[in-house]
């Protein structure tokens, strides 16, 4: 056996029992055929769909509201958030429930896939479209396998959701 | 400071704080029964508990004063003196001070040393002048605590140790220990004159001098025996002064030979560089220069680039709020106390909670559907318990309004005493019981309201005998339940509110204009303007026009409101109503096409279903209806919030009144549900705020609700208006 592939071997058994040393877990999960990871140590839950209350005047891709055991979390739909058309909602479709400044927020998906190690030379800087494809909210492209995910960047993502009140100003202004 | 202390250190102030308030009830009380000497024992148990815990805390200052009051209730106590007007102002006076003393020594804030002076001398003259002896001439002795029979006396020591020292085994330190054993180090000053050159330094020898400063209520022969053994070839001086040049004098030496040595430090370990200093290893600039050269953590990181400049400003940044989150936290540690019955009784409530959740669960092991009716039976029995534990739970935070009503009596005193008017506060309801939250925040705004009546409300004794009133004005203070909110009323039966001299008022600051037609509420409203007041002199306590605008926005701000009714020369009562906890409120829950709101019920003034004809537009887009007479604007609930409703006609929907600071919106909503009480949950924490919407609340079928915000729905209706017009 030719000793690259014995080591490629090697390090897919060490990612699966996750023992690469050197790299970081990520919560992969689908939307559509693509694939898409948030830093593990941002998850705080993964829970199934339930019926969300709207929130009057937000954008669309705030779903609305959702009480998680007490306490009221704001539920933000990926799909429309990256401008991909809507499907209906399975049994597979989840809310993944993750902590971003110290604010819980849920992101509904299509489906939650694995939990993946990356190694960190496996991560490469995310590519530019240009104007055509905004990608600022990714981290970064990281390789498993013959796998590609894009390791989305939480910050970035959900922070103009809380902060810019001005999408919600009123339609007087 | 180790945790353990801190948390007896809370206990003392809360303590502390209760005794004050026993003495200065008692006092007050005393004023009107000076010869009630059950009354008199108690305010000296109180002050004394204060003097005894405070002086084993080492508060002295605290302590000491408390003596001097102590030493003057006594002699009340023994009728060696008599309770007279200018006495109990005094003690009154002292126990103000000995409040800002404790405040003091719990957030640090300075004292006014000169304030507490004058009374402590008053207070000894005043002891002093009554008692058979010593006699009244001594006052002057009687201020400075060293000579008189003060609790502690002040030395100064000045010790240069033997150069031998070292030598014989024996420590510095040691001896200023046991010092601090005997009472308090309040200052320490290292002499280091007698350091040679460092090439000429013996390790081995002790160059070291200090003058040391030493409240304690030992005799000087105590002191000295602490040098006992360090005493031979040592030059020891012991000198008592008073506290006064002891300041003064410790403060020049330390300008001269510097380097004065933290007495909180003297515990615990050292830092290194200060044993190799006192060792005689290194001079105290070579540490200095070692120092300097040291490096932050931070900074070594960046350097090995483990870290990069932006991440360590991050982390730094994180650092710096946890300390000041930590310190904040320390600033306001409530604690509550809580009736034992109440614990007890909940006590019992959790064990039948227990028992229930284990028939359910023995129930559920072996569940057959015959059993269906028995589950249906546990699970109400579960719903039964789970209730009655959150209305007692709720209970504990419920405290007796008396608790904030307490401090009026002496405030109404003063009031009285300074105006020169003769007023008394009649208090009813004391009993009543509400959300300690909400009985912290309306003290403020009370205490306005009762300065406004007291001020300007009552007239001074003559005016009022030309009006054939009594000549004791009358403040009547009263809380009461009123459905689910509580109602306070400040009564009095003064002057009332002028009506002609605050229109005149609101027309010259340009608030109104001579044309506009107002009802007497609008009228009486106007008064909560900012800025607002028709008192002809303006006196320190009020008339400035702060205050009466900060009494509506407070109460306002806890959901409640604030209503007047008066008549002229016969009064005015003021009247808040609050809710009764702030975390749940009464709501009316209301639908829109699909959705379900909730309007709070204090903010509801009436539902209608409008008539034919009865909305008008202005502009043809700005609606208004005409409620009995009155337009008000309306806002159609589906548009604000952007929603499929079920009727868009008016005369179909429901219109709910609102009202908020005096003004009014109709809203129209599609039907009207019911209504219930919602705990308030907050948008904010994970979210942020959205136009309209005051909360959230979750629902009987486990889904979010919203709150509307009254204040922000009168916004958009306004701004729709102004836009059509």
């Amino acid at each position: 056996m030719p000793s690259a592939t014995l080591e490629t071997a090697a390090r897919e058994l060490n990612q699966q029992i996750g023992l690469t040393s050197d790299g970081s877990q990520f919560l992969t999960f689908n939307l559509g055929e693509e694939l898409y990871g948030v830093d593990i140590l941002r998850v705080q839950e993964i829970k199934g769909y339930t019926t969300v209350t709207k929130i009057p005047n937000t954008p669309s891709h705030i779903k609305g509201v959702l009480n998680l055991r007490g306490t009221i979390v704001p539920i933000i739909e990926l799909r429309t958030k990256f401008g991909m058309p809507t499907i209906e909602y399975t049994a597979f479709t989840v809310i993944i429930v993750v902590v971003v400044r110290d604010k819980v927020m849920g992101l509904v998906v299509d489906s939650v896939s694995d939990v993946l190690n990356i190694d960190k030379n496996d991560i490469q800087v995310p590519p530019q479209f240009g104007a055509k494809v905004d990608v600022s909210f990714l981290n970064g492209i990281g390789k498993s396998g013959d796998k590609l995910v894009a390791l989305l960047d939480m910050d970035r993502l959900l922070s103009e959701d809380e902060i810019q009140e001005a999408t919600v100003a009123t339609k007087a202004a | 400071m180790s945790n353990d202390f801190a948390q007896f250190q809370a206990a003392f102030f809360e303590e502390a704080a209760e005794h004050l308030a026993v003495v200065e009830e008692g006092l007050l009380e005393l004023e009107q029964h000076p010869e009630d000497l059950d009354l008199l024992n108690k305010i000296f148990r109180s002050a004394h508990s204060i003097k005894g815990t405070s002086g084993m805390f080492g508060f002295n200052a605290v302590a000491q004063f408390t003596h001097k009051m102590e030493t003057l209730l006594d002699l009340l106590r023994n009728g060696q003196k008599a309770v007279s007007p200018p006495i109990a102002d005094l003690l009154l006076k002292s126990t103000d001070c000995l409040k800002t003393l404790i405040e003091s020594v719990k957030t640090g804030a300075p004292v006014d040393d000169a304030a507490v002076q004058r009374l402590t001398s008053e207070l000894a003259s005043a002891s002093a002048a009554g008692a058979p002896q010593p006699p009244a001439s001594e006052l002057t002795t009687a201020i400075d605590p060293a000579q008189s029979g003060d609790l502690t006396k002040t030395y100064v020591i000045t010790w240069t140790p033997p150069n031998w020292l070292f030598q014989r085994g024996l420590d510095p330190l040691q001896t200023m220990k046991e010092l601090r054993g005997l009472g308090e180090l309040t200052k320490v000053t290292l002499d280091v004159s007698r350091l040679p050159h460092l090439t000429d330094i013996d390790p081995e020898q002790c160059y070291l001098a200090w003058e040391l400063q030493l409240r304690t209520e030992k005799d000087s022969k105590i002191v000295e025996a602490v040098f006992e053994f360090v005493r031979e070839d040592s030059q020891l001086s012991i000198q008592q002064v008073s506290a006064k040049e002891a300041d003064k004098g410790v403060q020049s030496q330390s300008v001269s030979t510097a380097t004065p040595m933290p007495t909180s430090e003297m515990d615990g370990p050292k830092p290194i560089g200060q044993i190799l200093v006192e060792g005689g290893v290194v001079s105290s600039s070579a540490l200095d220069h070692a120092l300097a050269q040291q490096k932050r953590v931070g900074e070594i990181l960046v350097e090995q680039k483990a870290v990069t400049p932006q991440q360590l400003e991050q982390a730094l940044q994180k650092q710096r709020q946890q300390e000041s989150g930590a310190h904040a936290k320390k600033a306001d540690t409530a604690s509550i106390r809580v009736d034992t019955a109440k614990i007890d009784k909940l006590i019992n409530l959790v064990g039948e909670l227990v028992i229930t959740q284990s028939m359910l669960s023995d129930l559920g092991a072996r569940f057959e559907m015959s059993q269906l009716h028995v589950l249906l039976e546990r699970v109400a029995q579960l719903e039964r318990n789970t209730r009655e534990i959150q209305e007692r739970v709720m209970s504990i935070r419920m405290l007796p309004i008396g608790t904030a009503f307490s401090r009026f009596p002496r405030l109404v005193r003063d009031l009285a005493a300074k105006a020169g008017k003769k007023i008394q506060l009649v208090m009813t309801g004391e009993e009543t019981e509400l959300d300690k939250t909400v009985i912290e925040s309306i003290g403020d705004p009370l205490t306005h309201l009762i300065r406004n009546s007291a001020d300007h409300g009552l007239e001074l004794p003559e005016e009022r005998l030309d009006n054939n009133k009594p000549e004791m004005g009358t403040i009547k203070l009263n809380a009461f339940h009123e459905g689910g909110s509580i109602c306070i009323t400040v009564e009095d039966d003064g002057r009332g509110l002028n009506r002609d001299k605050i229109l005149a008022k609101a027309i010259r600051q340009g608030l109104i204009s001579e044309n506009d037609k107002l009802s007497d509420e609008q009228i009486w409203s106007l008064i909560f303007k900012p800025g607002f007041s028709t008192a002809e002199k303006v006196t320190d306590v009020s008339g400035r026009g702060v205050g009466m605008d900060v009494v509506k926005r407070n109460i306002e701000g806890l959901g409640g409101t604030v209503s007047i009714k008066t008549t002229l020369g016969k009064g005015a009562t003021f009247t808040l109503k609050l809710p009764l906890t702030l975390a749940i409120i009464e709501g009316m829950t209301v639908r829109v096409g699909r959705e379900t709101y909730i309007v709070p019920l204090l903010s509801i003034l009436e539902s209608i279903q409008p008539k034919e004809g009865s909305v008008k537009t202005v502009v043809g887009k700005g609606e208004l209806i005409n409620v009995r007479g009155t337009y008000l604007p309306m806002a159609r609930l589906y548009e604000v919030f952007a929603l499929e409703p079920e009727h868009k006609l008016a005369t179909k929907a429901i219109l709910l009144i609102l009202e908020t600071e005096g003004e009014r919106v109709a809203v129209m909503v599609d039907e009207i549900l019911g209504q219930q009480q919602v705990v308030i949950k907050s948008m904010e924490q994970n979210f942020r705020k959205v136009e309209g919407i005051a909360g959230a609340t979750i629902l009987g079928d486990g889904t979010v609700g919203f709150i509307l915000d009254v204040r922000g729905l009168i916004e958009i209706a306004r701004q729709e208006t102004a836009m059509a017009a």
